[in-house]
């Protein structure tokens, strides 16, 4: 028994230290963005590497305010990740629903291919995209980048939503058909209420892809007015100088909306991945 | 059940193939076509807030000159190291900018795409100021005899040297590298202070630290033809075993200078972790903006003799307007305003020694006099050669250079301990294989 009860303790005790290294190995990084900003160029630069900054200022904050277009970039930013998960939301919604529920030709082959169209790396894809765009006049707009975000964000959820909704009872649904509600109705009054655990996950994943996505935001955009976060930052490396401090300032408020979208939706998202995403 | 096909479903199929099997084609060629509305230049920053601005400034006015508004005018400022993938989907979408700044062997690269417009005229009139310009900015330019960019600054490589602890030791800066490894040897205080910080990453300052020792030592990568390579010649060899007698026997440069990026030279001098380090001017313009003391005792110079004297290193950036432009004479206009000495003068000046100027006379400023850290960049950029020497900086050298074979040579001595003849030779084979690629293409 006591023996027993042993094992459990160091057992208990190794979970816990593993825990505490995979947090600290995870926290470093963001502890380290924030002291550097909190820190002169001559102690960034110096020889010995700080832990706590020796003469903490805000010079790269009010250089990030002051002197560059970082709270356009932010704007932007937050525009296109919430269109691209609205957007997300409504189309893959509908669209995974007319593929659980509905029947008509090529049901099948659409649902797989959009798997197949989400591993299509987009490094193979933007130079093809940029045609398209520069065609129907979309470079350079906010829109047009959220519409090229839903390129990857639409056949991932879509396919998440697959899963999860045929997990749905039809006979819920046939109740709602035969007390006169047609089917978006029911979709919306029946299976959306259930689903908020798959429909947490669909917007955490569409508002983070969006957020931190780079190479279609560097080739799509040009000018500073429709500019990302993502893409300002490398406006901090001129050739072979980095300026530091603001750098990882912008990097440390740039982290902030979707940890606070993940705060939010937390409790949901975590159903969410446990009960959606393993079934399709 | 017998299923039929109409002949309204047939052609709706046919219809459907057609467009789709023809979309490129249609795409590409509207997507030229809606580009036809603005004047498109791409702006890579530079250093200061204030030479960005300027520029912008000079875009606008002269697009007022021009006829145009501002609102025919798209200036973008793109990231110098984001700027390739950028410019590769506009060029394949047949919708590249107007007007861009490129860097040396990107012009001969654009140019052998058949992609960049003729600026020979251009390039005569600049030839034909005052004084002239710095010839040595031709080679990054010229392809089959024409200027196909508009060479727009000539970037010396100095060293430079911490004045103040050559003053604490008593000695001048050496003049030969015999000299720097004693002078070296004698101001160091390891580990907090390396002479040296000379890049051997594999990254692409390390091919220029590298080459320009080995030049001074008689070595070279290509011959003039730009055919010929000759990197396992016994001038290399020599050079490279004075770059392994630095790094293992008199230790002075870092021992972690092996896996340094393109700024870890940037930064061992700007945290005063080495003494001397080879490099364009941007640490010097950095140290203006942000650490004047450390500016004051630094000292620029060209690179110690080697057997066979000094050579220094340049690089040169260029100006280059796309075929694609439905602008052209507007394209080749603006390049022309951005070029007149006198605007162009408010643009170099303003970049605080990070940009030297292409027009010899205008040297004569007292901006260039005055500071005794710019007294060797005339020489520098009167006789200074780019990193592809003997040969030009042609594509072929641009791709040695961006696939760090020289780098990678550098590894093979310092980090597997081969000899370096052996290391040498490899890397020969694996540059003669790509100039022998282009030669075929």
């Amino acid at each position: 028994m006591r023996s027993v009860t042993r094992t459990r303790r160091v057992l208990k005790w190794t979970g816990n230290v593993l825990l505490v290294v995979f947090l600290v190995w995870t926290l470093v990084p963001f502890y380290w963005m924030l002291v550097t900003s909190l820190k002169k160029d001559k102690e960034i630069y110096g020889f010995e590497a700080t832990l706590v900054p020796r003469q903490p200022n805000l010079d790269a904050y009010r250089r990030l305010f002051a002197q560059t277009p970082f709270v356009k970039y932010l704007v932007n930013s937050t525009i296109i990740a919430v269109s691209t998960t609205a957007a997300s939301l409504v189309l893959g919604c509908l669209g995974a629903y007319a593929l659980a529920r509905l029947r008509f030709p090529g049901r099948r082959l659409i649902a797989r291919g959009l798997i197949f169209s989400y591993l299509v790396p987009p490094a193979l894809l933007f130079i093809p995209l940029f045609t398209v765009m520069s065609t129907l006049n979309l470079i350079d707009t906010r829109h047009g980048l959220t519409l090229v975000y839903l390129s990857f964000t639409l056949p991932f959820c879509t396919w998440l939503l697959l899963g999860y909704f045929r997990s749905v009872p039809l006979e819920l649904e046939e109740a709602a058909l035969v007390d006169g509600c047609s089917r978006m109705s029911a979709l919306v009054r029946i299976i959306l209420p259930i689903s908020l655990p798959a429909l947490a996950v669909v917007a955490f994943f569409s508002f983070t892809q969006a957020w931190n996505e780079f190479l279609y935001a560097n080739v799509f955009v040009n000018s500073v007015d429709v500019r990302t976060i993502t893409t300002g930052l490398t406006l901090f490396v001129v050739e072979d100088v980095f300026f530091w401090g603001p750098m990882m300032g912008a990097a440390c408020l740039a982290t902030i909306p979707p940890v606070l979208i993940y705060l939010i939706f937390q409790r949901w998202v975590v159903k969410g991945l446990t009960l959606g995403a393993v079934k399709g | 059940m017998e299923r039929t096909v109409t002949r309204r479903q047939v052609l709706k199929a046919a219809g459907v193939t057609a467009a789709a099997v023809t979309s490129p084609w249609w795409m590409v060629k509207s997507s030229h076509a809606q580009r036809a509305k603005k004047l498109v230049f791409w702006h890579l920053p530079n250093f200061t807030p204030l030479a960005d601005e300027l520029q912008k400034q000079q875009v606008y006015e002269f697009a007022k000159s021009a006829g145009l508004k501002d609102t025919d005018v798209e200036y973008s400022t793109v990231a110098g190291e984001q700027a390739m993938a950028k410019l590769t989907a506009g060029i394949e979408a047949g919708n590249p900018p107007d007007v861009i700044r490129l860097y040396e062997s990107n012009v001969q690269f654009y140019a052998a795409g058949g992609h960049l417009l003729d600026l020979h005229d251009l390039v005569q009139r600049m030839r034909r100021e005052p004084k002239g310009i710095f010839e040595s900015s031709l080679t990054a330019v010229m392809y089959k005899g024409r200027a196909m960019g508009a060479p727009l600054a000539v970037n010396p490589w100095p060293v430079h040297a911490r004045l103040d602890l050559l003053e604490q030791a008593r000695l001048e800066y050496p003049k030969t590298w015999d000299e720097f490894i004693e002078t070296s040897k004698k101001i160091q205080s390891p580990p907090r202070l390396f002479a040296f910080g000379m890049c051997l990453g594999l990254v692409e300052d390390t091919t220029d630290n590298v080459m320009n020792l080995l030049w001074c030592y008689g070595g070279k990568m290509v011959q003039a033809d730009n055919k010929t390579v000759v990197m396992s010649s016994p001038e290399n060899v020599a050079g490279m075993k004075v770059i392994e007698a630095m790094f293992k026997t008199h230790k002075i440069i870092p021992p972690g200078a092996i896996s340094w990026d393109n700024s870890g030279n940037n930064k061992a001098y700007q945290s005063k972790q080495a003494a001397f380090i080879m490099n364009p001017t941007s640490v010097y313009a950095y140290l203006d903006g942000n650490d004047k003391d450390l500016q004051k005792v630094t000292g620029l110079f060209p690179v110690p003799a080697g057997p066979k004297g000094t050579v220094n290193q340049i690089d040169t950036w260029s100006y280059a307007a796309f075929k694609k432009t439905p602008y052209p004479e507007l394209a080749k206009g603006l390049i022309d305003y951005l070029m007149q000495p006198a605007n162009y003068d408010k643009i170099i000046q303003s970049t605080g020694g990070r940009w030297v100027p292409v027009y010899k006379r205008l040297f004569d400023s007292p901006f260039w006099k005055e500071k005794p850290a710019f007294k060797h960049f005339i020489q520098m950029a009167e006789t200074g050669v780019p990193v592809s020497y003997a040969g030009a900086p042609t594509p072929a050298a641009g791709e040695v250079l961006n696939t760090h074979l020289i780098p990678k040579m550098v590894q093979r001595v310092l980090v597997d301990n081969w000899e370096p003849a052996k290391a040498l030779d490899e890397c020969h084979k694996r540059i003669a294989d790509v100039y022998a690629r282009y030669e075929k293409a």
